[in-house]
């Protein structure tokens, strides 16, 4: 199966400024792709480009084999949902999501049916004549998106749609989103800078970093087989640790501060002896205890600080010069005191190995 | 304090209006010249301007001057606008500077510029030359209250609606013009007030053939002090305010055609 959409080569500068470096990338028709980094990362000057409304220096862009190069925004066929949602603030809702059916000719009957089938579909069906002013953020959030997707777009894209809305709003329309995109089976863009958002929602996740594609791959991929340094410190919490690679066969390192490792998580890259690496554990791999655990990896640390959030708590501590984090159940909180010492262990599966 | 400021505000609210307050009585007036109190009252002097040539024309002159002074204005300054507010461009600061000039140099230079420069171009005691003078006094406010409205415009309207499959041309038409429509009523309800008030420039050049009402008044208040001054004064008043209350006024109505109560 040939990807729907195909970024080649697409390299973008402003001046002597390089926004985007070599974006290489292939997207399934129906595939719902996460654009994950921080701001500034090229996540949405990749989307722009997409959409037309930046020209790519070099590269090419092709939705089902056809060029976007010599295509104007309008005539790309992309459904776009903004930030800000933008919508037309002197048309209701049903004449806003009318508007994209008004510019393909639709006549005003059967276009003004379609946006309100459409309104329905995204949960607003008895608020088709309100003024955008008249809605709620999530409601407009919504508008939007019935907008975006009401003439049948190639593509759906998304610009940190949901940044504005409360935590709560948030999950909901994280979800409200998600069957709506599978119901229509289009092909979505998201850009997001938040990594929970990108976990939930993705097939996919991109990871932007520096104009350049760091990895990409599906959540859980990213989250244990992180490809670099960087994704593995974007997502997630982790404790990155030196070591070399003292033998690759058997998987063993030497790290300054934890001693002899082996690293036995699956996916593992190919090593060499002697090789310079980091080593990925997971605060929620390691566990703490008063004495050494039979069956685990041991090392010692000193309790610095203690972070609660109810159902669970993370324990900050230092062993050396390292800083060490340990995510351990809520109610064993309640032993640990800040300035104990105490031994971490973990599991060899629990090691992952990234490039130094 | 808080007393002492209300009492200076009520001072100064009734000496801005005392000149209404002494001219709207005026033009009711039965005596022979200006005079406060007025001895009795009577519709006399506002029949006498409705029926009187030597009034009539410079009221017409003065309605056909701002109306082409307003149009002329605003399609000279919305696209300049458009241009100062949103590109960049070789001296647009220098070309922002010139465009509020005339707000900066005193109208009596500028009258003194034209009285000789339309006099070499044939222009003086034309109707053309006082609209063209018009126009340069009313680009500055027009291009203020045009310019702050466009800087407030949120560009991602016009993006989305082209990713909605609108050319730029649809954009305009569709999306920028309506949201703009205020903004460009009430830039071009500057232009027309300006001209319509303008003295100066007037008395200068528009001679007996382009006489606009101001000038009239001017001419006849040194002459005569004919009350029918306070006559005219009192509808420019009101026609100004119905002009300023209008807007709230077919809000309100609208609203009670559709029955919900007011935000």
């Amino acid at each position: 199966m040939s990807a729907y959409l195909r970024l080649a080569g697409v390299n973008k500068t402003f001046g002597s400024f390089t926004a985007l470096g070599h974006i290489d990338l292939e997207v399934e028709k129906g595939e719902f792709v996460t654009f994950l980094g921080p701001s500034g990362s090229g996540k949405t000057t990749t989307l722009m480009v997409i959409a037309g409304f930046e020209q790519a220096t070099k590269g090419e862009i092709t939705v089902a084999d056809q060029s976007l190069a010599h295509l104007a925004p309008q005539e790309r066929n992309i459904g776009i949902v903004f930030q800000n949602y933008a919508l037309f603030p002197h048309k209701t809702a049903a004449e806003n999501v009318y508007f994209p059916l008004q510019m393909r000719k639709v006549g005003k009957k059967e276009g003004m049916r379609k946006a309100e089938e459409m309104l329905e579909l995204v949960g607003l069906a008895g608020f088709a004549h309100r003024l955008p002013k008249e809605l709620s953020g999530g409601q407009q959030q919504r508008v939007a998106l019935a907008r975006a997707l009401v003439f049948e777009p190639d593509l759906l894209l998304l610009d940190e749609p949901l940044g504005a809305l409360d935590k709560n709003l948030r999950e909901q329309m994280q979800i409200e989103i998600k069957r709506i995109q599978k119901r229509l089976g289009v092909t979505t863009i998201f850009v997001t800078h938040d990594q929970t958002e990108a976990m939930s929602m993705s097939d996919r996740i991109v990871v932007f970093s520096n104009g350049a594609i760091e990895q990409a791959a599906a959540p859980l991929d990213i989250y244990h087989r992180p490809a670099t340094r960087f994704v593995a410190d974007f997502i997630g919490e982790s404790n990155l640790l030196e070591a070399t690679i003292t033998d690759a066969a058997s998987g063993k390192a030497q790290s300054p501060v934890l001693g002899e490792v082996t690293c036995g998580a699956e996916g593992l890259p190919p090593l060499t002896d002697g090789q310079a690496v980091t080593l990925l554990i997971r605060p929620e791999h390691l566990k703490l205890s008063r004495e050494p655990k039979e069956g685990r990896q041991n090392a010692q640390m000193v309790i610095e600080t203690i972070v609660n959030y109810g159902d669970n708590a993370v324990v900050i501590g230092h062993a050396g010069d390292q800083q060490i984090r340990v995510r351990v159940p809520g109610a064993d909180v309640v032993i640990l005191k800040e300035g104990d010492s105490c031994h971490f262990s973990w599991t060899a599966d629990a090691v992952f190995v990234l490039d130094k | 304090m808080n007393t002492l400021m209300r009492w200076i505000g009520i001072a100064v609210v009734i000496f801005i209006a005392a000149p209404l307050v002494i001219v709207v009585p005026m033009s009711f007036s039965t005596a022979a010249s200006l005079q406060f109190p007025p001895p009795g009252y009577s519709w006399g002097y506002y029949q006498q301007f409705f029926s009187d040539p030597s009034w009539l024309r410079p009221a017409w002159n003065s309605i056909y001057i701002a109306t082409m002074n307003t149009l002329l204005t605003m399609a000279l300054v919305v696209p300049a606008t458009f241009a100062l507010v949103r590109h960049k461009f070789w001296g647009k600061s220098f070309a922002n500077l010139m465009m509020m000039m005339p707000m900066a140099v005193p109208h009596i230079v500028m009258a003194v510029g034209y009285y000789s420069y339309f006099g070499e171009l044939k222009l003086v005691h034309s109707k053309l030359g006082v609209i063209l003078a018009h126009t340069c006094l009313s680009v500055p406010i027009t291009f203020l209250v045009l310019s702050a409205n466009l800087k407030g415009f949120d560009l991602t309207l016009e993006r989305a609606a082209r990713s909605l499959g609108a050319t730029p041309g649809q954009v305009f038409r569709h999306i920028t013009l309506p949201i703009l429509k205020p903004g460009l009523a009430i830039s071009a309800l500057f232009a027309f007030i300006q001209s319509f008030d303008e003295t100066v420039v007037a008395i200068f050049i528009s001679g007996r053939d382009a006489e606009t009402l101001p000038r009239k008044m001017f001419d006849s208040i040194r002459e005569e002090a004919d009350p029918v001054i306070a006559v005219i004064s009192t509808l420019l008043f009101a026609v100004v305010f119905a002009g300023l209350i209008a807007p709230s006024l077919i809000k309100g109505l609208r609203r009670m055609a559709k029955g919900t109560p007011s935000k």
